[in-house]
């Protein structure tokens, strides 16, 4: 834990008797790009909060640079949050906006304004220092919010769902623009978000949470290649999860016999990884897709739905249609939980 | 004849029923002799400018600014804290709290002058002005907090966490950053609360003595003594004011809003 | 929403405790005294209240008058807030500032320019004389006619704004499609504009109800000694007679009513929600 920046031990956060994190241990390195990935509700905005200090944990402790945090109030601690409204002061122009908390600090004029226009500037809104926050549109907005917390050069940067609020290409300008001012500044970012794709394109690691308890930890190719519990599989596109005994792939209605033996309690494989027109199964067609390089197949069978792709050149099978099919071992993913 | 004339004659009669009245007091006002009629007798501004001789009418005029305005800061004081509380903090019995600071609107005002006056003024020797003060108090909080109420509601919450992790204390982040957002809404409540105790009549009917009188209750015993045009003159001065009041409130606030 | 409930107790509890110890607390104090006869817990003042033509009296006509206001301002409320609804954005607020602006002005001066309007010196007398209708000034001051006038006058405002805000949220072709359905006049009214603003016309008859029967200038200046009102009559029995066990009794009539339809209103609130 000595290269730990950000260290949640044993942290358990509750709103009143309502207990949204148990127990979470988490650590951060200096520099790092961290996802708190999850659908809503599995406590990641409430840990960013305590990151924060908006919330006081009900037991364990937060360390940021070797210092214990859990009882400091948030305006002493020097982290930065952008939140997901932006949260700008309507009151205040742009400038005023960024100059904020360098004016608590009571930093002298001149200093405030280098600071200020050196740090719209990054962002691209040193024309606008005199618009209020409604002259602006929600891109700049974000980016405001952004250059607001930088400036105050935040030991930890924490950001929730950046990008939710954007539509699809200032989505991607953003994604680029936040990877450029972590490359730049090396500064510790913490992102909130329940869109996997964000965090995949994002992230340097992704903590998955679900239900308060983290379920992986992991670089983005190990959470999308190599999903270690039914519900990290689950929310990283793998559509197809048995419980498996032994050599038998238990069903909703009806167990089978697999080809091989696995000694894990479920086995995952993507629609893609599935055999189509071989194999030991068989079921009926109920759905079909055409998705550009492949089809796409719902089929109906005596373990359950089986979600099926085949290459777009490959013979189709029409709803209704019999088909048959397999559960290859090489292209199974084992899971624990 | 077409629904839309129709539908001017409707407004047309109402807004005669409503407005006419005030159009009346102020010729009636006009008025040169020296009993109330209407057409008036002749047209002259004595009555207009006697208003302001009348001793009485000076003073209690200046009580009931001073209550309109004092009283109206007090509610603000204790109002603001309060709408802020309940609009930013899960407080336990919240709903009892809400209860509690409206009910003034609630209780007829009558009721609540001879209340003060039998428990606070006789036994505890508060002065009738003091009673007053504290009673246009309770009765303009509630509007306080409604007002302040609404347009924190409007202001979301995230903005003082903002300022916090800014470096700011809560209480730097409500003054930087609350405030200065819900700037019209306070002064909307200031107005709304000003005119409201400005126009009070129930509450301060017992609450009166020798020399302490509010301007509406003194103009309800001069009505009584006189039957001189400078009630009707006075009413169409207060009326003006309101009038302007309201307008330049609207103008600059939106003021119709908060009411 | 901050966590420290503590602390924003302490912001709210000023206002809760200035209300409840300088107001509440000697109003209930009144309201009980209403039950003290000669030191003793008691009905009797209830009963010799109840007992007595005159309050009996003052009571029903109280009822009769806000039950009368409010219903007219209902009627009148509904034909010219669907009216100000019609009319296009610039004059709907030009026209809804007139309505409530009355309510912003002295409720003394509203009452005392009937005092010209209805005295015997007054417009309507002399149009009256002038018609040759009749010789001698008809008494209208002083009566139930005046106090009803008058206190439609004051309370006819809040009915409108309250059914105007209802109406607003009435669907935009709701109308012309019962009409193109076949309906006539008055079943659109019956069928499909009443149940769709029950609620700004109870939130408006519960306002004009409990502001007429807990009105004090009004029956003050128009309706005199001659016609008093629950309030006029709390007056004058304390003023008077120094009677604090029927001004109590009053008191508490006042208060359960107040409260009662307050209560009712939140009550029906609920319901829809």
């Amino acid at each position: 834990m000595s290269n730990a920046f950000v260290s949640l031990q044993k942290l358990s956060l509750a709103y009143g008797s309502n207990i949204v994190v148990p127990e979470l241990d988490l650590d951060i390195v200096e520099g790092e790009l961290i996802a708190l990935l999850g659908p809503s509700g599995c406590g990641k905005t409430t840990t960013m909060r305590a990151i924060a200090g908006l919330m006081a944990p009900q037991s364990g402790r937060i360390y940021i640079d070797g210092i214990d945090m859990t009882r400091m109030p948030a305006n002493k601690r020097g982290i930065g949050l952008v939140f997901q409204s932006y949260a700008l002061f309507p009151h205040l122009t742009t400038f005023e906006n960024a100059a904020f908390g360098l004016r608590l600090k009571k930093l002298p004029q001149a200093e405030i304004t280098q600071i200020v226009e050196r740090g719209l500037r990054a962002v691209g809104l040193d024309r606008l220092a005199d618009r209020k926050p409604a002259e602006m549109s929600g891109g700049q907005q974000q980016r405001l919010s952004l250059a607001r917390s930088l400036v105050m050069q935040p030991k930890v940067l924490l950001l929730d769902e950046p990008l939710s609020n954007l539509d699809a290409r200032l989505r991607l300008e953003m994604r680029a623009e936040l990877q450029r001012v972590q490359k730049e500044t090396g500064i510790t970012m913490v992102f909130v978000t329940h869109d996997q794709s964000e965090a995949l394109a994002l992230a340097d690691r992704i903590v998955l949470m679900n239900n308060g308890i983290i379920e992986q930890i992991g670089t983005p190719d190990e959470l999308y290649g190599a999903p270690k519990t039914k519900f990290a599989a689950d929310f990283f596109g793998f559509e197809n999860i048995f419980e498996v005994e032994g050599n038998t792939i238990k069903g909703a209605a009806q167990s089978l016999p697999l080809g091989f033996e696995s000694t894990s309690k479920y086995l995952a494989w993507r629609p893609g990884a599935i055999d189509v027109g071989v194999g030991n199964f068989s079921g009926i067609v109920r759905g079909s897709a055409f998705a550009g390089e492949q089809r796409e197949y719902i089929i109906e069978s005596k373990i359950g739905q089986v979600h099926a792709a085949t290459p777009a050149a490959d013979p189709s099978y029409k709803i209704g249609e019999e088909i048959v099919f397999d559960f290859p071992q090489d292209h199974s993913l084992p899971l624990a939980r | 004849m077409s629904s839309k004339w129709t539908s001017r004659i409707i407004i047309g009669i109402t807004l005669t029923f409503l407005i006419g009245p005030f159009l009346i007091i102020i010729l009636a006002g006009l008025s040169a002799g020296d009993f109330m009629t209407f057409p008036p007798d002749g047209i002259s501004l004595k009555w207009y400018l006697k208003v302001f001789t009348v001793e009485s009418f000076r003073a209690s005029f200046a009580l009931s600014m001073f209550l309109a305005v004092f009283g109206t800061i007090a509610a603000l004081i204790l109002g603001i804290p309060a709408a802020y509380a309940i609009s930013r903090y899960d407080i336990p019995y919240a709903e009892t709290i809400k209860t509690i600071v409206a009910a003034p609107i609630i209780v007829p005002g009558i009721i609540v002058g001879l209340a003060l006056l039998r428990y606070l003024v006789v036994p505890l020797g508060f002065t009738v002005t003091l009673a007053l003060f504290l009673a246009h108090t309770a009765l303009v909080l509630p509007y306080a907090v409604r007002v302040v109420s609404s347009s924190l509601n409007n202001l979301r919450g995230d903005m003082e966490e903002a300022a916090v992790l800014l470096g700011c204390s809560r209480i730097g982040a409500f003054m930087r950053v609350v405030l200065p957002n819900i700037q019209s809404g306070v002064l909307a409540a200031f107005i709304l609360g000003f005119v409201t105790s400005f126009n009070q009549v129930p509450v301060s009917l017992f609450l009166s003595g020798p020399g302490v009188r509010t301007l509406p209750i003194d103009m309800l015993s001069y009505m009584e003594m006189t039957y001189d045009p400078s009630v009707a003159a006075l009413s169409a001065l207060l009326a003006f004011l309101s009038v302007i009041i309201v307008f330049v409130a609207e103008k600059f606030l939106g003021f119709s809003r908060y009411v | 929403m901050f966590q420290n409930n503590r602390e924003g107790l302490a912001l709210a509890l000023p206002a809760a405790v200035f209300t409840a110890i300088l107001f509440l607390l000697p109003i209930g104090m009144l309201l009980s005294e209403a039950f003290q006869v000669d030191g003793h817990w008691s009905l009797r003042g209830y009963l010799d209240f109840a007992s007595k033509p005159l309050n009996q009296t003052v009571f029903w006509r109280s009822l009769k008058l806000a039950g009368l206001v409010a219903m007219t301002s209902a009627v009148i409320g509904y034909a010219c807030a669907f009216c100000i609804i019609n009319l296009d954005g610039k004059n709907r607020g030009r026209i809804f500032g007139l309505i409530v602006l009355p309510l912003m002005i002295s409720p003394v001066a509203r009452t005392y320019a009937w005092i010209v309007i209805l005295g015997r010196t007054g417009i309507v007398n002399d149009a009256i004389i002038g018609l040759g209708l009749s010789d001698t000034p008809i008494r209208i001051l002083f009566t139930e006619t005046a106090v009803f006038i008058g206190l439609l006058q004051l309370f006819l405002p809040l009915m409108i704004i309250s059914l105007i805000s209802s109406m607003e949220n009435l669907p935009k072709d709701v109308i012309a499609a019962s009409r193109v359905l076949g309906a006539s006049w008055l079943q659109v009214f019956t069928k499909v504009i009443l149940p769709l603003t029950k609620d700004g016309l109870v939130l408006g008859g519960t306002l004009v109800f409990t502001g007429s029967l807990t009105a004090y200038i009004t029956p003050a200046i128009l309706g005199g000694s001659k016609v008093l009102m629950l309030e006029t009559l709390l007056y004058q029995r304390v003023n008077v007679a120094n009677d604090f066990v029927s001004a109590g009794v009053i008191a508490t009539i006042l208060i359960v009513m107040s409260f009662g339809a307050n209560i009712l209103l939140k009550r029906i609130a609920a319901i829809r929600s």
